[in-house]
């Protein structure tokens, strides 16, 4: 038996403080991070005197001409969400039960791999890809009427293909995790294969798949490069439709920096996104606990 | 003994983690550079120090060029040039953060008056910007008003200006982008187009608008001269004037905009590599390699108020 580098308790107490400071570390990054976006963002209301109330509500983002008004920006941020969780959606489930409940061989040697590749690839790259062939073939359906091709749509197609490999990674994690006796007392009922996913596998797997949509929901929410590259980038009208070009909180936020000076009301308002865009991702990550408490205790 | 193998191995995770967290720390302080300017051995009169140089990504290129002919010379010194776009530029050299800014813009228009007025304007040289179509457009000359109306959403087909019919697709960039003041500056004239006129994409970058130009059926943007490239699109003239740097100089083309590199309260070393940018050696062959027009030569000046006057 080795020696004992030091005491038994010694060795406690610096495993302690050592794990401790870790986690103050953290907590203290946290805490930073939204104390600095807070007290930036809110600058925009507080000093600068920005209506709060029509910074929501406003129809134009003109930053260079001193006009706030963020609905725009939170209207298409939603929309291009949304538009790639409908799209997204039926397919990660599909291809979850295809790989769990009918061919798990195949799904953990080939598919599996293969959607952990489609994580990988780096979102300027599906911007690249948006631009040539998204944008080429929205012209080529819609014709005049979608412009350049680059509008909500693109935008949502492109989302829709970054985050079908989060969202059907742990939609085939939620259905594995659901325990063999559940289909197996089904299947002594006498159900058919078809009904035991429906009624019983898709059923108790529910908050492990909720929680799948909405990470990637969030996923979708907070990308900026992919989805500035095909979304046309207009700021200053509402969205008439999906292939109206428009431009997203962040896409305005990565784009507006560079044209702001450090300390200016544009800079501080754009700051303020930054804020809104955070409180939407805690908002998410509150729903995501929320499910979780509400599923753990669903099970008992 | 499993149990004190576990610890022990626990400790170091945790020790390892606690290093990696530190080694960060180190790594970020290393990253940051020092301008003040170390003694070197050899006489007072060699150059030495760092300078920072960031803003508008539109001519770094040109910087980045002059700037490694320049270390070539003073080895000892380094020109870290970054970009950011002309509000970060400005605001870096307006905070110290950088002894030099670049801005497609005077400093006028992004600072308050005080601070521009602190600020020494450079300016190295002259970008000229002319409206350019897809190539299938079959218009070749544009009068102002037109070009006026088009940006504006009054024309919206190319049939009212003299084309075979077909929607005019508008293809903008980003608001505060220098190319566009510059371009709104010239064809608009202090109008504004209405708040119900939208574009079909305000990119970010030139080299999206010539990707999306080539792209798309019936576009219209503008590019700065460095960009064009006759395979790709047309570019068109302006009250029968062709967009050339010729016609920029003598005043005729009227689309055009310094290229400024700001210096606040400038240090030996700064003040060094400006006179370098503006020296024969750069003003004479490299300004026109990267397809920009030296500021000597221009028989015509703006001032930051757009006015043009006889040089």
């Amino acid at each position: 038996m080795a020696k004992r580098l030091m005491p038994k308790k010694q060795l406690e107490g610096v495993g302690l403080t050592l794990t401790g400071a870790c986690v103050l570390f953290v907590a203290l990054v946290v805490v930073t991070l939204i104390f600095m976006v807070a007290q930036q963002g809110l600058s925009a209301f507080f000093v600068d005197g920005i209506n709060f109330f029509s910074f929501l509500t406003g129809t134009s983002w003109v930053p260079s001409d001193g006009v706030y008004g963020a609905l725009p920006l939170i209207v298409t941020s939603f929309g291009v969400m949304l538009l790639a969780t409908l799209f997204t959606l039926p397919i990660a489930l599909g291809s979850a039960i295809f790989v769990v409940e009918v061919q798990p061989g195949f799904g953990r040697r080939i598919f599996q791999p293969l959607v952990e590749l489609l994580m990988g690839i780096p979102s300027v790259v599906y911007g690249l890809i948006g631009l040539t062939v998204v944008n080429a073939a929205m012209r080529a359906i819609f014709g005049d009427a979608a412009g350049t091709g680059a509008g909500i749509l693109s935008g949502g197609i492109v989302l829709a293909v970054m985050i079908l490999p989060t969202v059907t990674t742990l939609s085939i994690d939620g259905l594995a995790a659901v325990p063999r006796e559940y289909r197996e007392g089904s299947y002594a009922l006498g159900c058919t294969r078809w009904q035991t996913v429906w009624h019983v596998v898709l059923k108790s797997a529910m908050p492990s798949l909720m929680t799948a949509v909405i990470l990637g929901m969030t996923r979708a929410f907070g990308e900026a490069l992919a989805v500035q590259m095909v979304i046309g980038g207009v700021e200053k009208v509402m969205p008439a439709g999906l292939l109206s070009p428009a431009a997203t909180l962040t896409t305005a936020l990565t784009s507006g920096f560079s044209n702001a000076t450090t300390g200016s009301v544009q800079y501080h308002a754009l700051w303020a996104l930054g804020l809104l865009l955070m409180a939407m991702s805690l908002l998410f990550i509150l729903i995501i606990h929320l499910i979780g408490a509400k599923g753990a205790k669903n099970r008992g | 003994m499993s149990d004190s193998l576990s610890r022990r191995s626990f400790l170091s995770l945790a020790g390892g983690t606690a290093v990696a967290l530190a080694g960060l720390g180190l790594v970020g302080c290393g990253g940051s550079s020092s301008s003040d300017a170390s003694a070197s051995d050899s006489s007072a009169k060699t150059l030495s120090g760092t300078v920072n140089c960031s803003g508008a990504t539109s001519f770094q290129p040109l910087v980045e060029a002059a700037a490694k002919k320049f270390e070539d010379e003073n080895p000892d010194v380094t020109i870290a040039i970054t970009g950011g776009g002309s509000g970060q530029g400005l605001s870096d050299v307006r905070d110290g953060k950088a002894q030099i800014g670049r801005s497609d813009v005077f400093a006028e228009e992004k600072l308050d008056a005080s601070d521009a007025q602190a600020l020494t304007d450079n300016t190295v040289c002259v970008v000229g910007m002319g409206p350019i179509v897809n190539s299938n457009v079959d218009v070749d000359d544009l009068t102002t008003e037109q070009l006026k109306g088009i940006f504006t959403g009054q024309i919206t087909d190319w049939s009212e200006v003299g084309g075979t019919a077909g929607k005019i697709q508008v293809i903008e960039r980003k608001a505060g982008s220098g190319t566009r003041a510059t371009f709104e500056a010239a064809v608009l004239g202090g109008d504004k187009a209405p708040d119900s006129f939208a574009p079909v994409a305000e990119e970010d970058s030139s080299g999206t608008v010539v990707e999306k130009i080539q792209q798309t059926e019936g576009a219209i943007s503008y590019l700065a001269f460095s960009y064009f490239d006759d395979t790709k699109f047309k570019a068109l003239k302006v009250d029968g004037v062709e967009a050339t740097a010729d016609n920029v100089c003598n005043g005729t083309f009227k689309i055009w905009a310094y290229e400024h590199m700001y210096t606040k309260d400038a240090d030996e070393v700064t003040q060094a590599f400006i006179d370098y940018m503006m020296s024969d050696e750069v003003q004479g062959s490299m300004v026109e390699e990267q397809g920009f027009i030296p500021a000597s030569d221009m028989k015509v000046k703006k001032d930051a108020s757009g006015a043009i006057t006889n040089a």
